[in-house]
């Protein structure tokens, strides 16, 4: 049996940086993670948006966090040693009905307290980003939204939780969790545990969760989205772009840090979980031209499927709000948390330990060091001359390290160091890293 | 900073054949593999030359490599600047930057891989590019799970249909055009193995997961397989210069120039290279 304060069920970015802020508190913790590693599903496929917050209605928690996120985002980075590129967006709409949107959404955000909002004309709009088609009539420029790699930036909280005295079991699946007299019993696929308090950031997953010891008054909805990704030499806006049609949002376009082109598709009814639907992949090449004429689709280098839960009402509402459940007061729940959730990740992480502290009545924990380490781009060793993967010169050096923090896959190493994302998709380098994971397991055996 | 007459980038057959052209030049040939050779290595069929297999062809070529050109294996080269200068990194070489007074890309070509293409559902195990099977199999000793489908009938389509069927496994080449692509030669393998040809079709989507279990075909016909390979062609891998334009000192031989469907054709552009900027060095020698 294994004995914590809190346990975090669920290593998305949420339960990441949930992990990491328990450690600011004397709370023993445990995060439990299905997969082999953390931060995979939602939180590797989403569109890597650090959102302005002139989305979400006054007064809303969505509001409050993401204007707090937005503005927290530099520092919060700076710490954990991700890269974060705020580098503005526009939103921008092909004739009168949609300006009356960007009209509504600049109040809302004014309202909301967003700074560095403007409504440009089209030819404003277009003098800022030149790439615009010419049929763009107006946008909505956002000074402070940005981008940060998803998965990096959870990886890192991750790494700090870790590095603060967080416990981790990855691969293990939660099968059952009863009430004890304190606290709860969770059963695993290893040792049960007895936790004071449960934090639930188990995403899609999440009202299944709570359903094993607790009534869920909501319902998980699932629906899908389709990505396409162009090369990093492919001609690229500026700015994030939103697009705004007469029948609602269309495409959306993200510059990201890798320096790829991110394109997102509408959403979709879910069909098959991460599976690439056709018909997203052909919206993605019917709406891109409308918006950016010179895009050079032609040099696409991956396409990928991803799933949004949304939260709903007994009555089939969407909540306009995030679905935060706090069935029982040692009992946490992140309901289907999605857009904005990488803005908000740290947010909503403090939120659920400052609530788990208030109940456990912790104290501060003064030996919390925020700063994590990022794996270096170079070091003097011959390991850190030699480069694997080819379209990124990502060096062995750098895989070992990876592997030594804890990637046991191709995928796991990808997603630290960014091998096998560049224009081959690993066809020269997937070999060469499995290799270096045997001998890592060899070495450790 | 070391000083070179000549930068060769790449040691394949284009590079090889570029290095042992320039004869009398203080000539660095960066090779990112350990060894010279490139894709001669993993090529265990027949008809290189005379009908040798890639790796004779390799072997042959490599005979009378001249002992004066230095060699750093194992070294990739980072980034080629306008002031003819070259940033380097290798296990052995370390990480320097070199000059050079001409340089000869002969950084061949790569495939194109399956996120490229337009196919819809699953991103699952079980797929590669045929380059980076015939990689697996004949360096690795590794067997694929059949049946397999191929898509594109090219040439390195053809000759990895060959390779399958020859280890028992069951094939379907799925091709765009009306038509078998390829040279004769390797076309003969369908007629030599049940190997299933479908024409005038692509594959729309992927299906299983974590592992592949079937592709669905554009006029929906559902193949059911455990290895898909991605023949759907290579493209010239010239991105380390693609910001320079076109300067005098600046050689492209072989298929990092445009994909070359016979060897001899790279070997001849690459001792034509060689020569060339030999020549041009001129009184620097």
């Amino acid at each position: 049996m294994k004995h914590v304060d809190a346990a975090v069920i669920g290593g998305g970015i949420l339960g990441c940086f949930t992990a990491r802020n328990l450690r600011q508190w004397s709370i023993s913790t445990l995060l439990i993670e299905k997969e082999d590693d953390v931060c995979r599903e939602i939180s590797k496929a989403n569109s890597a948006i650090v959102y302005a917050g002139y989305d979400n209605k006054p007064g809303s928690l969505k509001a409050e966090m993401t204007v707090r996120g937005n503005a927290n985002m530099e520092k919060l980075c700076a710490e954990l040693e991700v890269p974060f590129d705020r580098c503005g967006s526009m939103m921008v709409s092909f004739g009168e009905k949609g300006e009356q949107t960007l009209r509504k959404k600049l109040e809302q955000g004014r309202a909301n307290g967003v700074p560095g909002l403007e409504l440009l004309t089209g030819e404003e709009a277009r003098a800022r980003e030149p790439m615009l088609s010419e049929n763009v009539t107006a946008a909505l420029y956002s000074s402070t939204t940005g981008t940060v790699n998803p998965w990096q930036l959870g990886i890192a909280a991750y790494e700090n939780a870790l590095q603060n005295g967080c416990e981790a079991w990855l691969g293990t699946a939660v099968t059952a969790i009863t009430r004890e007299e304190e606290g709860y019993r969770i059963d695993t696929d290893r040792e049960p545990i007895r936790c004071k308090y449960i934090i639930n950031c188990a995403g899609m997953y999440a009202d299944w969760v709570q359903a094993m010891v607790h009534p869920v008054p909501v319902e998980l909805i699932l629906n899908g989205s389709d990505y396409i990704v162009l090369d990093s030499r492919a001609r690229k806006p500026r700015h994030i772009l939103f697009q705004e049609r007469e029948n609602g949002k269309g495409l959306t376009v993200v510059p990201c840090v890798e320096g790829n082109l991110l394109l997102d598709s509408p959403a979709r009814p879910l069909g098959q979980p991460w599976a690439v639907s056709a018909g997203g992949l052909e919206k993605i090449h019917a709406l891109a031209p409308q918006l950016l004429p010179e895009l050079e689709l032609e040099m696409t280098i991956r396409s990928f499927g991803a799933v949004r839960p949304n939260p709903r009402s007994a009555d089939g509402k969407n909540l306009p709000d995030y679905c935060i459940e706090t069935p029982a007061p040692d009992f946490l729940s992140f309901i289907g948390i999605k857009t904005p959730g990488l803005t908000c990740a740290d947010e909503l992480g403090r939120y659920a330990a400052e609530t788990c502290a208030e109940y456990l009545h912790a104290e501060k924990a003064p030996a919390f060091d925020p700063r994590r380490r990022a794996i270096p781009a170079m070091k003097e060793d011959p390991d850190w001359y030699e480069i694997v993967c080819r379209c990124g010169n990502v060096t062995k050096g750098q895989i070992r390290e990876a592997i030594a923090r804890g990637a046991l896959t191709v995928d796991a190493v990808k997603r630290r160091v960014g091998s096998g994302m560049g224009r081959c998709q690993g066809s020269r380098c997937t070999l060469k890293i499995e290799k270096l994971l045997e001998e890592y397991r060899h070495g450790a055996l | 900073m070391e000083h070179y007459d000549i930068l060769i980038i790449g040691g394949g057959v284009a590079g090889i054949a570029a290095a042992k052209a320039a004869g009398g030049a203080r000539v660095l040939l960066a090779e990112s593999r350990p060894q010279l050779g490139g894709v001669l290595l993993q090529c265990a069929h027949h008809g290189f030359g005379k009908d040798k297999s890639g790796t004779e062809y390799a072997a042959e070529l490599l005979q009378d490599f001249p002992e004066e050109i230095t060699l750093a294996l194992n070294t990739t080269v980072l980034s080629v600047s306008e002031n003819r200068t070259a940033l380097l990194s290798g296990r052995g070489f370390g990480r320097k930057r070199i000059g050079f007074s001409r340089l000869i890309l002969a950084t061949g070509c790569r495939e194109i891989p399956m996120g490229a293409l337009p196919i819809a559902g699953t991103r699952p195990k079980g797929v590669y590019t045929a380059g980076q099977m015939q990689e697996l199999m004949n360096l690795h000793g590794f067997v694929p799970e059949g049946p397999a489908v191929i898509l594109g009938s090219g040439d390195l389509g053809l000759i990895m249909a060959r390779q399958l069927a020859q280890a028992g496994i069951d094939v379907t080449l799925v091709e765009k055009k009306d038509s078998c692509g390829g040279m004769t030669r390797n076309r003969r393998c369908l007629e030599e193995y049940p190997i299933r040809l479908l024409c005038s079709d692509t594959i729309r989507e992927v299906r299983g997961y974590p592992h592949i279990t079937g592709c669905v075909t554009a006029s929906g016909e559902c193949l059911p397989c455990k290895t898909l390979l991605i023949a759907a062609g290579m493209v010239p891998e010239r991105e380390l210069v693609s910001h320079l334009g076109n300067p005098d000192w600046l050689h492209i031989c072989g298929n990092c120039c445009a994909v070359h469907p016979m060897v001899e054709a790279v070997a001849n552009e690459g001792k034509q290279a060689g020569i060339a900027a030999t020549e041009k060095l001129g009184g620097a020698l």
